[in-house]
């Protein structure tokens, strides 16, 4: 290939110009959700989406994609299968008022993470956790539980299980975040340089 | 954004009355509210196709923006500059990934939006058509080229499809630093040797129409861009983020003392519009379909990068695994 890249002229001739077969499905990988802990303190929020061939790299990819600048006190990922979905409400209607009363089940309890959708259009917050037997009784306890005025759009429930958390030994992976200047518009001030070179230039 | 020039399909004006009017009704009594649209919720055939379309094209740019700058890594002017660009081309691929999961939130996959770009099939911007030279060619794509793509991405990041504005948000967010960067660059050339000047002068001249062509051609007013307006999908007209760069940017690229290479170009105080020389539309159109200085390349370059990625996907590949579209 011609090219002023010396590295696109060096690429290998492989396949054939302007074509290449169909993907199959899944070629990119299923998708897991992202969650990121901005600060200690706050809550967890969900921030997007990765394609990764499994819960690790995904967390490695996550990692890499959300928490590249200001300041990340923790991560977590969950494949997007595993997390389960309320309906959606609008308005003034508060998606809790949909939600079916399910009486208490005796069966082994886990535990469940509760998010909740405050304003269409923002990310999931996550508000709590409940313990319950099932996914749909989770719904229910999260009822209960974290039903206050403040109207609330989508609800979702994961079991805690299915969640590849930070492990303890890992929250250093941010430490040197503050020091990645060279990411951060801050650094790039150009006002002095700038008033230097109008004042030069007008003499 | 990289180009407000999106290509938005010519539909007939019918093409949403076979849509269930109560349902249509609650959709865009939903958006008059100011409400944001989510992915479970009902929406027209037209609107998701024209998301998907637009989603998708934005999604492309980021990566196919990241070549011309991409090359220069190895050559900018020193460390700093180096990791700054590095800093910034990581970005611009991540914009992708971000923007290729709110196009899957609308029901089309990443392979096929990856295939549709090597094919040809799906448009990207076409200022990346054209080869960056130097590297003052470089810094006018940091500085300038960004700051066409803010315009664009802070109005559209207004939108009515929420997982397109969450991700616009995110991105909105790390172009300030591009921004930043790219003026850093061009005051210090502007400010350097004589040498140096001229280098960014001649990369003015050859970018200035191109970038005159970002914002894509005057929309004629139909009644179809009348309802993608309605429906928060298109954000404003390309001639008024044309005229919103030009108010933005000319004025800086004057005080560093650049000439612009239009003897044309001036506000006019009464409209408070910039007159201009009408772009060459002909040479949009051509390169659009193809035959630019450098689409064979940019695409060669994607598509060899897809096949020689190949065995690691394979490799990867989980068995087990099931696919559904992302949630947000
Ligand atoms: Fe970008
Ligand atoms: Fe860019
Ligand atoms: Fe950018």
């Amino acid at each position: 290939m011609n090219s002023l890249d010396p590295r696109v002229i060096r690429l290998p001739d492989i396949g054939e110009v302007g074509r290449i077969n169909p993907k199959p499905a899944l070629d990119q990988f299923g998708t897991y959700e992202v969650f990121v802990l901005p600060k200690e303190g706050k809550p967890f929020q969900h921030e997007g989406i990765v394609h990764a061939p499994n819960l690790e790299m995904a967390y490695v990819l996550a990692k890499e994609t959300f928490t590249r600048r200001f300041t990340c006190a923790s991560l977590y990922v969950v494949n997007t299968l595993d997390v389960f979905v309320s309906p959606l409400s609008e308005g003034n209607q508060n998606v809790y008022d949909q939600i079916p009363q399910i009486l208490n089940q005796n069966s082994a309890k886990v535990n469940y993470e509760i998010y909740h959708l405050p304003k269409r259009g923002k990310q999931h917050v996550h508000v709590g956790r409940v313990s319950a037997s099932s996914p749909e009784e989770a719904f229910s306890i999260a009822k209960e539980q974290f039903q206050k005025e403040k109207i609330v759009y989508n609800v979702w429930v994961i079991q805690s299980t299915a969640i590849r958390y930070t492990m303890n030994e890992e929250k250093d992976l941010w430490l040197t975040l503050p020091e990645k200047k060279f990411r951060d518009a801050a650094e790039y001030k150009g006002g002095e340089k700038l008033k230097e070179f109008l004042k030069k230039s007008k003499r | 954004m990289y180009g407000g020039g999106n290509t938005f399909e010519e539909v007939k004006t019918d093409s949403f009355s076979q849509e269930d009017p109560i349902k249509l009704a609650e959709f865009e009594a939903r958006i008059e509210r100011g409400e944001k649209i989510e992915p479970s919720d009902w929406m027209p055939q037209l609107y998701r196709k024209q998301l998907i379309r637009m989603i998708e094209q934005h999604g492309h740019s980021e990566i196919i923006g990241a070549l011309p700058e991409g090359t220069w890594i190895t050559r900018a002017p020193g460390f700093k500059r180096k990791m700054a660009l590095m800093a910034k081309v990581q970005d611009e691929v991540g914009h992708a990934q971000l923007l290729y999961s709110a196009a899957e939130t609308l029901g089309k996959s990443r392979e096929q939006m990856i295939d549709d770009l090597i094919t040809g099939k799906s448009k990207y911007s076409n200022i990346f058509n054209y080869p960056t030279f130097t590297w003052a060619d470089c810094c006018f794509i940091s500085w300038l080229v960004d700051a066409g793509a803010i315009v664009n991405q802070l109005a559209n990041a207004k939108g009515s499809y929420g997982p397109y504005c969450r991700a616009l948000d995110r991105i909105c967010a790390e172009e300030s630093f591009h921004l930043k960067y790219g003026h850093h660059c061009v005051i210090y050339l502007a400010s350097g040797t004589q040498k140096q000047r001229d280098m960014f002068q001649e990369a003015l001249n050859r970018w200035w129409p191109p970038m005159m062509h970002f914002f894509g051609p005057a929309d004629k007013i139909s009644i179809h861009t009348q309802v993608l307006m309605k429906w928060k999908v298109k954000m404003g007209t390309n001639d008024d983020m044309r005229n919103q760069f030009l108010d933005m940017y000319v004025p800086k690229i004057w005080e560093l003392g650049f000439t612009i290479p239009d003897s044309q170009l001036k506000k006019n105080s009464e409209t408070g519009r910039w007159e201009y020389t009408e772009p060459d539309w002909e040479e949009f159109k051509r390169v659009i379909n193809g035959d630019g200085p450098c689409n064979k390349e940019r695409l060669e370059v994607r598509r060899i990068a897809e096949e020689r990625g190949k065995w690691v996907r394979e490799a990867m590949k989980a068995p087990n695994q099931k696919y559904v579209s992302p949630l947000a």
